[in-house]
């Protein structure tokens, strides 16, 4: 015996198969208009869980790349103004070279002094670069500039240094500490360079030619080394940049396989439950209408 | 004794009459092929009883008879349809809560609590980058703002997601009590009807379908009794029992079953499907649930950051202060005073060093530290994410399960209980031929009785 086929069992049936197709038809238009596979947790929750990972990652490396950025533009100012300060040495060396000659006169000599002071001050404002409001030469205590033009010549600031984070877990040091490179009244470059200039003025040309001339190349090797050691730092920035560059690129490829809709199976599949529904329109249609009643008179 | 002269006149009669009986109810039918829960009826034609004349052979017929209105119904198949029934309401309760949480979380998208953590972390690392910088140090604290106005919001429309459906349960519960009202009345009526020996279709029809919008309200059972009558139970309690229904209340999660009486006599229902379960399910566990582990994120973020925040000292070198007020989701907000002063906030690890920003960079390195139990709150955030649509994938497959299985089980029904309109049309021509051919023989009948009585011993008048 077979089962009896009512008119409601009919529409209800239909009914019910033409929703599954427009449930389909709709999840896929939702699929095109955000471009996204991914709309709502109940999506695909474990490749949601995984896009938001993805998500956070990016951000972490699109802010490393900026510290990378702001710690490569504070380098740079290190480096231009331990550039100028060796130039100012080279220019204080060829001047207490000419002093050591003996050919000179004592007004000369005092000119030259004076030359010394000026040069003093010169490599005390390159000392004083700021970065962004910050004194780079200061350690940690950026608001303070670390010399004072003119007599005094202490050292201001501190010997911290400060860190940056470059990668996850991965710090660098970044600041050259003033003191250590040009000194200060007591000891370094600039205690050279003051007695350079107290020997100038006292015509003792003697240790202008030996311990004055050693002291400054002594200093000279100091700004060199720390030179080197920026430019080290440079290059590490630089490599980890790249890294950092790479790994964007590679975690946005993942995120967008994980997350975004492949647009053309998408359209495809759009046009396929088109006709779909067409056809379960038509043929719906077709078998809900015919009755008996049609036929009877 | 004899066969009388007016047999056949008695005989063709009620051939008429149970032809147009059964027209009447074919007709019946038609009128309610698209009625709610209607039953087909059929009238079941019997011979009448034979009569055993005194002279002659046999028994001789003496027409037909409407025995009884046969309603095409099949209780066990009521019974799958409720079963059915009972899931299906159960996981559209849940899946319809869930959808709406996922609405609320907002992931994954750009301005998810996700979204509003990145630039959280991401702020700390810019104060890092230049610690005696005022407005980087306001950034700072609008996203730490931003980042606790998003939990706030989360919090908050969990707690309206369950205060909804606490209303719903509330408002089930009376629907509950409605329909068992009703169900009794509709009891008395029936019996009634019964105890004169009729069979009130319509009515059994009535009932029928009260009892199929209970079982999407709650897990019942239906045990049948004399005379029309019927015991409901809901969850083990006894609910209607014959003309008698009790009233369903619930508090906490219990639900209790409290008969009328006297004497008044409570008992303890337990639900377990249907509408009613699901929401109970969602409102007391589900729900709740959420709000905790949101709660657990939210608390051990301001615990981590101020235990570190106090361990460094701001730009004029005080100890830092707290830089989360609040204990959980709901009431997570940033510290008043460094909302109006961000250079309160503590980057430097020691006192009077404008360029330290160590501080910072231990606060900012709490993202890739494990604070919630053995997750970082990245993780912890995105677990509960995947939670949630787990929850609420389950719920949707489960909806789809038995929305297809109750379809199956009501077109079962219909197939049985259902009208067709083609059928009944051929019934109609059959039952209607039928009365024109009794008619015909009625005629027939009439002419030879007509016959007999006006031109039989007139000879030759």
């Amino acid at each position: 015996m077979t089962a009896r086929i009512t008119q409601s069992m009919l529409t209800q049936t239909m009914l019910a198969d033409l929703n599954r197709v427009e449930d389909r038809l709709q999840k896929t238009h939702e699929q095109m208009s955000t471009g996204k596979q991914l709309n709502r947790p109940s999506d695909d929750p474990y490749a949601v869980g995984r896009a938001i990972q993805l998500q956070s990652e990016l951000a972490s490396n699109k802010q490393y790349q900026q510290n990378v950025q702001d710690a490569q533009s504070w380098q740079t100012a290190t480096s231009t103004a331990l550039m100028n300060i060796g130039s100012d040495v080279l220019t204080a060396r060829n001047l207490v070279v000419q002093g050591a000659t003996g050919t000179m006169n004592q007004s000369d000599l005092n000119a030259i002094a004076s030359q010394i002071n000026q040069l003093i001050d010169s490599i005390k404002t390159s000392a004083n670069t700021q970065y962004q409001g910050q004194y780079v030469f200061s350690g940690t205590a950026t608001t303070t500039a670390p010399y004072t033009l003119g007599v005094t010549d202490t050292y201001n600031g501190n010997a911290v240094t400060t860190q940056r984070e470059i990668g996850p877990g991965i710090q660098v040091s970044l600041n050259t500490i003033g003191q250590n490179v040009i000194g200060d009244g007591t000891t370094g470059l600039i205690q050279s360079l003051r007695q350079i200039a107290t020997d100038l003025t006292s015509g003792n040309t003697a240790a202008l030619q030996t311990t004055d001339l050693q002291a400054l190349d002594a200093a000279n090797d100091t700004i060199t080394s720390a030179q080197a050691a920026a430019g080290a730092s440079q290059n590490r920035l630089q490599s980890a940049l790249s890294r950092l560059q790479q790994g964007e690129q590679l975690t946005t490829q993942v995120l967008s396989n994980t997350e975004d809709a492949d647009m053309a199976q998408v359209m495809v599949d759009a046009s396929q439950e088109s006709a779909v529904l067409q056809a379960a329109l038509q043929s719906g249609a077709t078998i809900i209408q015919p009755s008996l009643l049609d036929f009877l008179h | 004794m004899p066969i009388s002269t007016f047999l056949g006149l008695e005989t063709t009669l009620r051939g008429i009459l149970a032809q147009q009986q059964a027209l009447d109810t074919t007709g019946h039918n038609i009128a309610n092929a698209n009625t709610v829960g209607y039953t087909r009826q059929e009238a079941v034609l019997q011979a009448s009883p034979a009569f055993t004349p005194a002279v002659g052979p046999g028994q001789i017929g003496t027409g037909v008879d409407v025995a009884t209105y046969q309603r095409a119904r099949d209780d066990f198949i009521d019974i799958q349809v409720r079963a059915q029934t009972m899931r299906q309401s159960y996981s559209q309760a849940t899946s319809d809560g869930l959808s709406q949480v996922e609405t609320a979380l907002n992931e994954p998208s750009s301005s998810g609590l996700q979204s509003l953590l990145g630039n959280y972390w991401a702020s700390w690392q810019n104060v890092v980058n230049s610690p005696q910088d005022v407005p980087t140090r306001e950034a700072l604290a609008q996203s730490a703002a931003s980042l606790a106005d998003g939990f706030n919001t989360l919090s908050t429309q969990l707690s309206t997601i369950t205060s909804q459906t606490a209303q719903s349960v509330t408002d089930t519960v009376s629907q509950v009590n409605t329909l068992g009202t009703q169900i009794a009345q509709l009891t008395q009526s029936i019996t009634e009807a019964e105890q004169i020996g009729v069979q009130p279709n319509d009515l059994l029809d009535q009932r029928d379908n009260l009892i199929d919008q209970l079982s999407g309200l709650a897990n019942i059972s239906v045990t049948q009794g004399n005379l029309g009558s019927i015991t409901v139970s809901i969850g083990g309690a006894t609910f209607v029992n014959g003309a008698t229904a009790n009233t369903l209340s619930e508090s906490g999660g219990v639900f209790t079953m409290t008969a009328a009486g006297p004497p008044v006599t409570t008992s303890t229902a337990s639900i377990t499907s249907g509408k009613l379960a699901g929401l109970v399910a969602l409102r007391d566990t589900t729900l709740p649930g959420y709000q905790t582990t949101l709660d657990g994120i939210a608390s051990a973020l301001i615990t981590k950051t101020n235990t570190q925040h106090a361990l460094g000292f701001d730009l004029s070198g005080a100890a830092g202060g707290q830089f989360f007020t609040g204990t959980s989701a709901s009431t997570i907000a940033v510290a008043p005073a460094i909302l109006a002063n961000p250079s309160t906030i503590a980057a430097s690890s020691v006192t009077g060093q404008a360029g330290n920003s160590a501080n910072a960079l231990a606060i900012a390195d709490l993202q890739s530290t494990a604070t919630v139990g053995s997750a970082t709150i990245d993780d912890a955030y995105s677990a509960f994410v995947t939670q949630v649509g787990a929850d609420s994938a389950a719920a949707k497959q489960t909806l789809s399960n038995s929305t297809a299985l109750v379809q199956t089980m009501e077109n079962q029904r219909q197939s049985v209980s259902g009208v067709s309109l083609n059928e009944e049309m051929a019934r109609l021509l059959q039952y209607q031929r039928g009365f024109q051919a009794s008619a015909r023989a009625l005629t027939a009948m009439d002419d030879m009785i007509s016959q007999l009585i006006s031109n039989t011993g007139k000879v030759g008048l």
